[in-house]
C-alpha cells in the first residue's frame, strides 16, 4: 500500500487512490511521495520536531533551518465549485494533512479563516465562486494572505485571485497576472464545444487543450530537483505574471493524452512557454496558482509539489484555535447508529447513481455542464471513508453536522430517486439539478469533515 | 471468514424488528462448507422460529463457471419438511453482493414489509402500497421507487397473500424454482418481497490461481458437449422431447443465461411481439422469459399451443403460483383454455405431486442433460441426481448447468473452493455435508 | 486492436463484466468494469453490452453496433436531454477506458471468458 491507510475491505480498489496499482502511480524513481509526507506529518503530529535539512524531510529542498509542523488547512467547498475540491481531499489523506476544515462560502465570511494557516481552492465557476464569497469573503481572504496565510489555488482557483474587472471578480485582484488564454473572438472551436469557450465579459476565455500536458519547474524554491513533470488541464488558466511574481512551472509539451479543442497551432501559441504556476506574495502571505490541476490524483510529482508548497510557505507561526464549531465526541451505540444510518443512505443514493451513469441527459449551472456521472464521484469519495468511520470506536463531529447530516444524506437520495423517476418519465430534469448538486456538495462536506476530525482523533 | 465471502450471517426479526449481525465463523464454513450446508445448519438452529434462510455457496459470485446459485431454505408448506430452492438469473450473484453471505428471516411483521438488503445495510420496508399487487406491479414499484432496475426482487404475489400451498417466491418478474410453496411462508410472515442489490467485493485468497483455474475449466467446457445448444428448446431435445422444441422455436425471441453460467437455461418468447424483432420494442411487456422447463413441458402435455402455454406462465408469474403444479391441474381437468386457466388460478388448491427428488427442486429436469456422467445411477430423480442437485446447492453452482457439465468435478469445486478461501476441505467434509442434506 | 462485440450471440451472463472487474480489482467486483452487460429492460427482452474505450463509447446492441464519439457535441436541450449520437463527456466516468487487459498474461479476458463467443478481438483503433 501506498499510504498507512488502505481501502476499506470490501471496496473497489480502483476507486481508492491509495491502491497499490500502476494506475494511481503512487512511485516516482522509486519515491513514494505519499510514504514520505504521510510518515513527516504522521510523526509531527506525535510532537517529533523535524527540521527542513533533516534526514527525514530529505525529499524536501534545502532551505532555512526552521521545524516543520502539521497545517491546518481550509478546503473550499462552497458553491460554484465543481467536484475537483475531492481531489485535494485524496491528496491531504493520503500524504496526512489531517487537519482539515472543509469550508463554505458563510464560513469564509464568518472569520474562519483567522484559524487556518492554508487556504486550498480548486476548480468549478469562478464567477459563482467570487459571487457566492462577495465582498465579505474577498475580504477576508485578503486579510487571511495579508497577514501570513498561504492561498493555494488551481484552475478556478487560480482564476479567482487574478486581474480583473468583470463583476464579482473585481473583489479579488491580489496578484498583479492575467489571463494569457483570452481572446476578443472566440476561436474556433473542434470539440467539447461549451468546455472550450466561455464569454468573459467582451472578451472569451478559451481553453485550448483539456487532459494532461507535460510542464517544466523553473526550479525555484519548493519546486526545485523536478525538472519536467506531468499534470491535467480542465479548463485552467495560461497566465501572463508581473514583476512581483515568481514563475514556478510553465506549460512544456503536450503528450499523447492531450486533447485539442482548438487548433494546434493556437493551443502551442496559447500555452507552450507560457506560465503554468506562480508563486506570488500578498502582505505577509503567499499564493500558488497552478493553471493545472496539481492536485489530482493521478498525478504523484505535481502533488508532491502541493505539499513542498504548504511546507515552504504555510503560515509562519502556528495559528492555533479552532475551527470555531462545538465538537461533540461519538461513541459506542451512538457512533455506530450514525454511522449506519449514513450507510443506508450513501448505498440508497450511490445504487440510483450507478443506475444514471448511462443516462442520456446532462444539466447546465451556471456555466458549466454536469453529467449525471459526476454524482458518483461525491458519494465515491464518501464511501470509500466509511469503512473507517465504521471500524472507529468514536468519531468527532459538530454539534450542526451531527443535526444535519443525516437528513441531508435522505434528501439526496430522495432527489436521487426523483431525478431517476423524471428521466425514465423523460420529463426534464434541469430544474431539479441545481439543488441536487448542492445537496450533494454538503453531505460530502459534512460527511468528510466527519472522517478528518476522527481520523485526528485516532491520531 | 476472509475470502470469498463478506464474513456476514444476517438476522431479521420482522416480528420485532431487530436486525442483527454474526459473524461467518470459518469453523462453521470448515464443517459445513456453505450454500445449503449452512442453510441447513441455520434452519436447525431457529427451527423453533419458522425461519426461512437465504444464502449462497463460497463460489457464488465468482467466475467459477455456473456460479450464479442462492438458496432459500425453509419448511415446505406442501411437505412440512425443510426443502432448499434455488435463486437463479441474477438473484444469486446480487444476494452474494448485499455483504450478507446468509439471511435468516424471523417472525411475521405487523404489516406488510419488504426486506432490503444493500451493502451491508439490511431495512425493512414499508409493503403496504404493494400488498395485494401481482409480481409484476411489485417488483416495478420496488425498482422504480429505490431508482434502480438492476435490483433484483424475490417477490411473492396474491397467491402468497391468500394462503395458497401453490404460492411461489418469483424472482423479478419470473418463475423461480421454488416448488416447494415458499411463496406462503413469505405471506405469512406479511413479507411480499427481498430485494437485493449489493456492490461489494469479493476478495479470493490466491487470486491468480483461482482465475487461472477458471480460465482453463471454460477453455474445457467451450468444448464441451452442451455447446452449440441454447435455451429450453434445446434442454427439450436433451430432455427427448424434440416434439416440444418445435412446439416452441417459433415463438423465441432471445436465450439468456443466468449469471456466469455458460449454457442460456432461460428463454424468452415474444407473445404479442413478433420474435424476429431486435430493436427495442415499444410495448412494455411483450413476452415472458421461460425459466423452468419442465412447466413448460407441463402445459404442452396439457394441451395447450405454445403461446397459449407462454400466457399461462406469465399469469402465473404475476399471480405468484408455481406453473408447474397449475400444468398438472390442466393435465387433470383437460382445461386448454388460457382464459380459463387465469381465471382458476385463485381457486387452485389440493395436493400435487412431489417426486422423489429429496429436499431439493424438481424445477431442474431429472437426468443429465447432453452429457453422459459417469455414474451408475441417472434415472429420474436418482441417487445421481441428488447427489448432484446437493453439490451445486453446496457451492452454489446452477443446478440445472451442474448437470449438464461433468468438468465441474466434486474434487474440482473443493479445489478451487480451498484456492479461493485458504482452506483446506476435503472430500470426506463434503460426503459428510451431502449426506446431511440429503437425509 | 479493439474489441467487438456481436451483442446478438451475447447471453448476458455477466462473465465479461465480472472478468474486466476482476482485472481492476484483482478481486470479485463490477463496479470498476468498463465492459458492462446493460439489462435494465427486463421486461422487454432487450439487453446488450457497453465498453467504454478511451475515445469512444461502444454499445453492442441487438440491432447493431452503434459507436458514440466521447463527448464530441454538448449543447444539452430544454429538457437536458443529450443528443443521440454523442457520448457525454466523461461516460462511465468512473470506470477506466478498456486497456485490453494490459498486462494481464490472457489478453482480453472478456474475449477469453465469454462462453458464446459473442465477444472478439479485432484490428483497428477506436
Amino acid at each position: 500500500m501506498c499510504a498507512a491507510s488502505g481501502p476499506p475491505s470490501r471496496f473497489s480498489r480502483k476507486f481508492w487512490p491509495f491502491g497499490d496499482r500502476g494506475a494511481t502511480g503512487c512511485h516516482n524513481n522509486g519515491i513514494n511521495f505519499y510514504n514520505f509526507y504521510a510518515s513527516i506529518n504522521q510523526k509531527l503530529a506525535r510532537g517529533a520536531e523535524i527540521l527542513y535539512g533533516d534526514e527525514e524531510a530529505s525529499l524536501l529542498p534545502p532551505a532555512r533551518p526552521c521545524p516543520l509542523r502539521v497545517p491546518r488547512i481550509g478546503l473550499y467547498a462552497g458553491s460554484g465549485t465543481s467536484h475537483s475540491w475531492l481531489w485535494f481531499v485524496d491528496l491531504f489523506d493520503r500524504m496526512f494533512f489531517h487537519d482539515v476544515v472543509f469550508l463554505d462560502e458563510d464560513m469564509v465570511k464568518n472569520g474562519v479563516l483567522k484559524n487556518l494557516d492554508v487556504f486550498a481552492m480548486s476548480g468549478g465557476d469562478t464567477i459563482r465562486i467570487a459571487e457566492g464569497l462577495g465582498a465579505e469573503g474577498a475580504y477576508e481572504l485578503e486579510r487571511f494572505i495579508g497577514e501570513g496565510g498561504l492561498y493555494v489555488g488551481s484552475c478556478a482557483g487560480a482564476y479567482l485571485p487574478l486581474k480583473s474587472s468583470k463583476q464579482h471578480l473585481d473583489r479579488f485582484n491580489f496578484v498583479d497576472i492575467k489571463i494569457a488564454n483570452i481572446s476578443k473572438t472566440a476561436p474556433t472551436v473542434k470539440q467539447l464545444g461549451r468546455k472550450a469557450t466561455t464569454a468573459y465579459g467582451c472578451d472569451y476565455v478559451y481553453h485550448p487543450v483539456r487532459e494532461e500536458v507535460r510542464l517544466r519547474s523553473t526550479e525555484k524554491g519548493p519546486f526545485s530537483g523536478v525538472g519536467s513533470f506531468l499534470a491535467p488541464l480542465y479548463g485552467g488558466p495560461s497566465m501572463v505574471t508581473g514583476n512581483a511574481s515568481e514563475i514556478m512551472a510553465q506549460y512544456d509539451a503536450f503528450t499523447k493524452k492531450t486533447l485539442f479543442l482548438v487548433d494546434e497551432t493556437l493551443a502551442e501559441k496559447t500555452l507552450i512557454g507560457n506560465v503554468a504556476a506562480v508563486r506570488s506574495e500578498l502582505g505577509n502571505g503567499v499564493l500558488y496558482l497552478f493553471g493545472p490541476h496539481f492536485e489530482h490524483p493521478h498525478f504523484p510529482i505535481a502533488n508532491h509539489l502541493v505539499a513542498n508548497a504548504i511546507f515552504w510557505d504555510m503560515k509562519k507561526s502556528s495559528v492555533g484555535g479552532t475551527s470555531g464549531m462545538s465538537e461533540i465526541v461519538l461513541d459506542g451505540a451512538a457512533k455506530r447508529k450514525l454511522v449506519r444510518d449514513i450507510k443506508r443512505e450513501i448505498s440508497n443514493a450511490r445504487i440510483v447513481s450507478v443506475g444514471l451513469e448511462a443516462a442520456s441527459v446532462r444539466w447546465t449551472i451556471g456555466c458549466k455542464i454536469y453529467e449525471p456521472e459526476k454524482i458518483r464521484v461525491f458519494l465515491e469519495a464518501i464511501w470509500k471513508r466509511l469503512g473507517r468511520l465504521e471500524q472507529s470506536p468514536r468519531i468527532q463531529i459538530s454539534n450542526q453536522t451531527l443535526e444535519e447530516m443525516t437528513p441531508s444524506a435522505c434528501e439526496v437520495t430522495r432527489i436521487l430517486r426523483e431525478v431517476k423517476s423524471r428521466i425514465d418519465d423523460r420529463l426534464e430534469t434541469q430544474g431539479i439539478a441545481p439543488h441536487l448538486f448542492d445537496s450533494l456538495r454538503r453531505l460530502t462536506m459534512f460527511c468528510l469533515q466527519t472522517y478528518f476530525n476522527s481520523l485526528l482523533l485516532d491520531n | 471468514m476472509d475470502y470469498l465471502s463478506s464474513n456476514k450471517i444476517l438476522i431479521v426479526n420482522l416480528e420485532s424488528g431487530e436486525i442483527t449481525e454474526d459473524e461467518l465463523d470459518d469453523e462453521l464454513v470448515s464443517h459445513r462448507i456453505g450454500g445449503v450446508g449452512i442453510t441447513s445448519s441455520l434452519y436447525e438452529t431457529y427451527k423453533d422460529k419458522d425461519p426461512i434462510v437465504l444464502g449462497t455457496g463460497l463460489l457464488t459470485g465468482s467466475l467459477f463457471p455456473g456460479s450464479a446459485l442462492g438458496i432459500i431454505s425453509a419448511k415446505s408448506a406442501k411437505t412440512g419438511e425443510v426443502a432448499h430452492s434455488p435463486l437463479t438469473l441474477k438473484a444469486g450473484m446480487e444476494l452474494k453482493y448485499t455483504g450478507f453471505d446468509y439471511v435468516v428471516v424471523l417472525g411475521k411483521a405487523v404489516k406488510p414489509v419488504f426486506l432490503w438488503l444493500h451493502d451491508g445495510v439490511a431495512d425493512i420496508q414499508d409493503a403496504s402500497e404493494i400488498w395485494g399487487s401481482d409480481v409484476w406491479k411489485a417488483s416495478d414499484h420496488i425498482r422504480r421507487s429505490m431508482g434502480d432496475d438492476l435490483i433484483q426482487t424475490l417477490v411473492v404475489g396474491p397467491a402468497a397473500e391468500s394462503g395458497s400451498e401453490l404460492a411461489q417466491v418469483c424472482i423479478n418478474y419470473w418463475g423461480s424454482g421454488d416448488c416447494w410453496g415458499f411463496g406462503k411462508s413469505f405471506g405469512e410472515k406479511n413479507l411480499k418481497a427481498i430485494a437485493l442489490r449489493g456492490m461489494g467485493l469479493l476478495e479470493i485468497s490466491e487470486p491468480e490461481d483461482f482465475v487461472d483455474q477458471c480460465f482453463e475449466l471454460f477453455e474445457k467446457i467451450k468444448k464441451g458437449s452442451f455447446m452449440g445448444k441454447t435455451g429450453i428448446q434445446d434442454i427439450f431435445s436433451a430432455m427427448g422431447e424434440n416434439d416440444a422444441t418445435e412446439w416452441i422455436l417459433p415463438l423465441v425471441h432471445r436465450n439468456s443465461a443466468c449469471y456466469n453460467t455458460p449454457y442460456a437455461t432461460n428463454t424468452f418468447l415474444y407473445l404479442s411481439e413478433d420474435p424476429k424483432t431486435l430493436t427495442e420494442p415499444d410495448e412494455p411487456e411483450p413476452g415472458f422469459l421461460v425459466t423452468d422447463p419442465c412447466a413448460l413441458l407441463g402445459f404442452k402435455r396439457a394441451g395447450l399451443s405454445a403461446k397459449d402455454a407462454g400466457s399461462v406462465m406469465k399469469a402465473c408469474a404475476k399471480y405468484g403460483i408455481n406453473p408447474l403444479a397449475v400444468a398438472e391441474f390442466c393435465v387433470k381437468s383437460g382445461e386448454k383454455d388460457p382464459e380459463n386457466i387465469e381465471k382458476s388460478l385463485k381457486d387452485l388448491e389440493g395436493p400435487v405431486s412431489v417426486p422423489d427428488c429429496g429436499r431439493f427442486s424438481y424445477w431442474a429436469p431429472g437426468k443429465p442433460l447432453f452429457s453422459n456422467f459417469d455414474a451408475s445411477d441417472t434415472s429420474e430423480y436418482g441417487a445421481w441426481w441428488k447427489r448432484r442437485q446437493a453439490v451445486a446447492y453446496i457451492f452454489g453452482i446452477h443446478p440445472i448447468f451442474a448437470n449438464m457439465a461433468p468438468e465441474l468435478s466434486e474434487e474440482l469445486m473443493l479445489e478451487m473452493v480451498n484456492k479461493g478461501t485458504g482452506l483446506e476441505l476435503n472430500q470426506d467434509i463434503l460426503d459428510k455435508v451431502i449426506e446431511d442434506v440429503c437425509s | 486492436m479493439r474489441i467487438d462485440v456481436d451483442a446478438l450471440k451475447c447471453i448476458g451472463c455477466m462473465a465479461c463484466e465480472m472478468a474486466c472487474g476482476y482485472h481492476r480489482d484483482d478481486a470479485f467486483a463490477l463496479l470498476a468494469s468498463c465492459i458492462v452487460v446493460y439489462r435494465a429492460r427486463e421486461k422487454k427482452d432487450y439487453f446488450g453490452v457497453v465498453i467504454k474505450e478511451e475515445e469512444s463509447l461502444t454499445i453492442a446492441r441487438p440491432e447493431g453496433l452503434e459507436i458514440k464519439r466521447i463527448g464530441v457535441a454538448e449543447e444539452p436541450g430544454s429538457t437536458g436531454q443529450k443528443k443521440e449520437a454523442d457520448a457525454s463527456a466523461k461516460p462511465m466516468l468512473l470506470r477506466e477506458p478498456c486497456d485490453l487487459c494490459d498486462g494481464m498474461k490472457y489478453g482480453p479476458m472478456c474475449v477469453k471468458i465469454c462462453p458464446v463467443n459473442a465477444i472478439s478481438l479485432v484490428e483497428g483503433g477506436e
